[in-house]
């Protein structure tokens, strides 16, 4: 008993630790080896990344903005597709189900290099359409995998039940339907955000560069070794995306707390 | 007319998906395929060949390549799986309400990209890293060069931390609730029938987790295999990475190595279809097995 507890906290500490280093580093001006402690500090790097005239902060916004646009439309289509798997029968129900979760076997990678030159074509490439329809791929399976969970162990009776008492299909899903799958929403909103808010390579490869996110802005600063600026980007970017989560999550649930009372 | 309207209605219900799976994700492979076999009418290659796949598998660079991109996903993976379900395991001793929020914090490195996990390794294990200076400051070391190159070296190491810190945390959070489920379910009855924890654990928890931890060593496996950031972050300049070989040939100036850079996608995505094939196959038999 005694020994599994000792494993435990060797494993969280290790978990842990690097993200209280990284904190140390990003305020460290000066933290020459072989010191454990920091002996000069500064706050250049979170003062490059929120400051306007580096663009650090718009760059942010608009990443946010992006990624936010990603979830939602990976949510409104993976919401039908969901409810089909789950409540219906029909031809090639195996195979769908199969190509849905490929993409996470099938590396992002090696679709993004195959569709370029058609995305150059269309004239997707180098813009934003590009960047969101490929980071859409990603998210695919979890979107519809959280959700298919959901549908399945409500059922459909309920439903059916509020259509039996004469409610309309459009009332059917505003107050039954997607009260109901709101948890699941929230899960799955949140992983296809943080996928979509790390992705570095697809989007630098169809956005051929000129699309700068957040992830983007990052990755020279680590590439280079700049430990006290790429700590500070990374703390604003962890911060950014828990802010976001708890935000969407206090708007989705207020939202239909108040709707929430007719059923139960 | 109901009757065809409810069968067609699935269809149209999973429609926009299917748009993006089947035109984006299967035409982006597609045209990755054609391109390995060496059609590319965009450069004027139109005739189908096997020739860039005969190349590449006689290429020097390329096997090493293989290698070591098998060899880092492997032990990261394998690493990932033993030690997140032995974490799973030692957690659910844990009584209710211990503790608190301490244990949730294993679940932070989930949503840490990995290019950020790939600069934490980059700051803890380098030669001037926090490690190095630990060992310093207890006398283990006497210089910075005393501690061995564990990042961009050749064998991968800091690739391979990289992964577990990644990957450890993901197979707990996958694999807890279910083996939370099946201890309350067995665990007693085994031991009132006389198995100690070891046995248990081995004989009856283990292979009910199985499939869960399969698909877990799936997912993170192929994750490793195809991804580009860690091993060009914390990577040696040779062997490369499968997943940045071929991207150098992509971004070759002559269009005309773009099908050897698709070859090698291809690969990686064969890799990992091997993989589902494997485990599809050993359920099957673990199935026909029990009955």
């Amino acid at each position: 008993m005694k020994t599994k507890i000792i494993f435990k906290y060797i494993i969280i500490f290790f978990l842990i630790l690097p993200l209280f280093l990284m904190v140390g580093w990003s305020i460290a001006s000066s933290w020459p080896w072989p010191v454990i402690i920091p002996r000069e500090f500064t706050l250049r790097g979170f003062a490059y990344t929120l400051s306007t005239s580096t663009q650090g902060f718009i760059i942010l916004l608009r990443s946010v903005i992006l990624s936010l646009i990603v979830t939602l439309i990976t949510l409104i289509i993976s919401i039908p597709a969901a409810r089909a798997i789950a409540f219906y029968n029909f031809r090639g129900k195996t195979l769908i189900k199969v190509l849905i979760l490929l993409p996470l076997i099938v590396p992002i990678l090696s679709v993004a290099m195959g569709i370029h030159l058609s995305f150059i074509r269309l004239g997707f490439a180098n813009n934003y359409i590009g960047v969101i329809l490929i980071h859409v791929i990603p998210g695919i399976p979890y979107g519809v995998k959280i959700l298919l969970n959901i549908f399945e162990i409500n059922g459909d009776k309920i439903e059916i039940q509020g259509r039996v008492l004469g409610a309309t299909p459009l009332q059917v899903m505003r107050h039954i339907t997607i009260p109901l799958l709101t948890p699941g929403l929230i899960i799955a909103g949140s992983i296809i955000y943080i996928i979509s808010f790390s992705q570095y390579f697809i989007t630098f490869l169809i956005g051929g560069g000129r699309i700068v996110t957040y992830s983007m802005m990052l990755f020279p600063f680590v590439e280079s070794g700049d430990r006290t600026m790429a700590s500070a980007i990374s703390i604003i970017f962890i911060l950014s995306i828990i802010i976001v989560l708890i935000i969407s999550e206090k708007l989705v649930g207020n939202f239909y707390a108040r709707s929430s009372k007719y059923y139960v | 007319m109901n009757k065809l309207k409810s069968k067609i209605k699935p269809y149209v219900m999973l429609l926009p998906v299917m748009i993006f799976i089947i035109g984006i994700f299967l035409t982006g492979i597609i045209f990755g395929l054609l391109q390995s076999f060496g059609y590319f009418p965009a450069v004027g290659l139109h005739t189908l060949t096997i020739k860039y796949y005969k190349e590449i598998i006689m290429n020097a660079n390329f096997l090493s390549s293989l290698k070591f991109s098998f060899y880092i996903s492997f032990v990261s993976s394998m690493l990932s799986v033993i030690l997140g379900v032995f974490f799973s395991y030692v957690l659910i001793f844990n009584k209710k309400g211990n503790n608190g929020g301490l244990d949730g914090m294993y679940k932070l490195p989930i949503m840490v990209p990995h290019t950020i996990a790939a600069l934490l390794i980059f700051m803890l294990f380098t030669q001037s890293g926090l490690i190095s200076r630990v060992l310093y400051t207890l006398g283990i070391i006497s210089e910075m060069k005393d501690f061995p190159p564990l990042v961009f070296d050749r064998r991968g190491f800091g690739i391979i931390f990289a992964y577990i810190w990644k990957g450890l945390p993901f197979i707990t959070f996958v694999t807890y609730d279910i083996l939370k489920n099946i201890n309350n379910r067995y665990s007693k009855i085994a031991s009132n029938l006389g198995a100690n924890n070891l046995q248990i654990f081995w004989y009856v928890l283990l292979p009910l987790l199985m499939p869960t931890i399969a698909s877990g060593f799936i997912i993170i496996f192929a994750f490793s295999f195809g991804a580009f950031e860690i091993p060009y972050l914390l990577g040696p300049s040779t062997p490369k990475a499968m997943p940045i070989l071929s991207y150098i040939h992509y971004n070759s100036i002559n269009l005309a190595d773009r099908p050897y850079a698709m070859v090698m996608n291809m690969c990686i995505t064969l890799c990992s279809f091997v993989l589902v094939g494997l485990y599809l196959w050993a359920f099957q038999f673990i199935k026909k097995y029990n009955n």
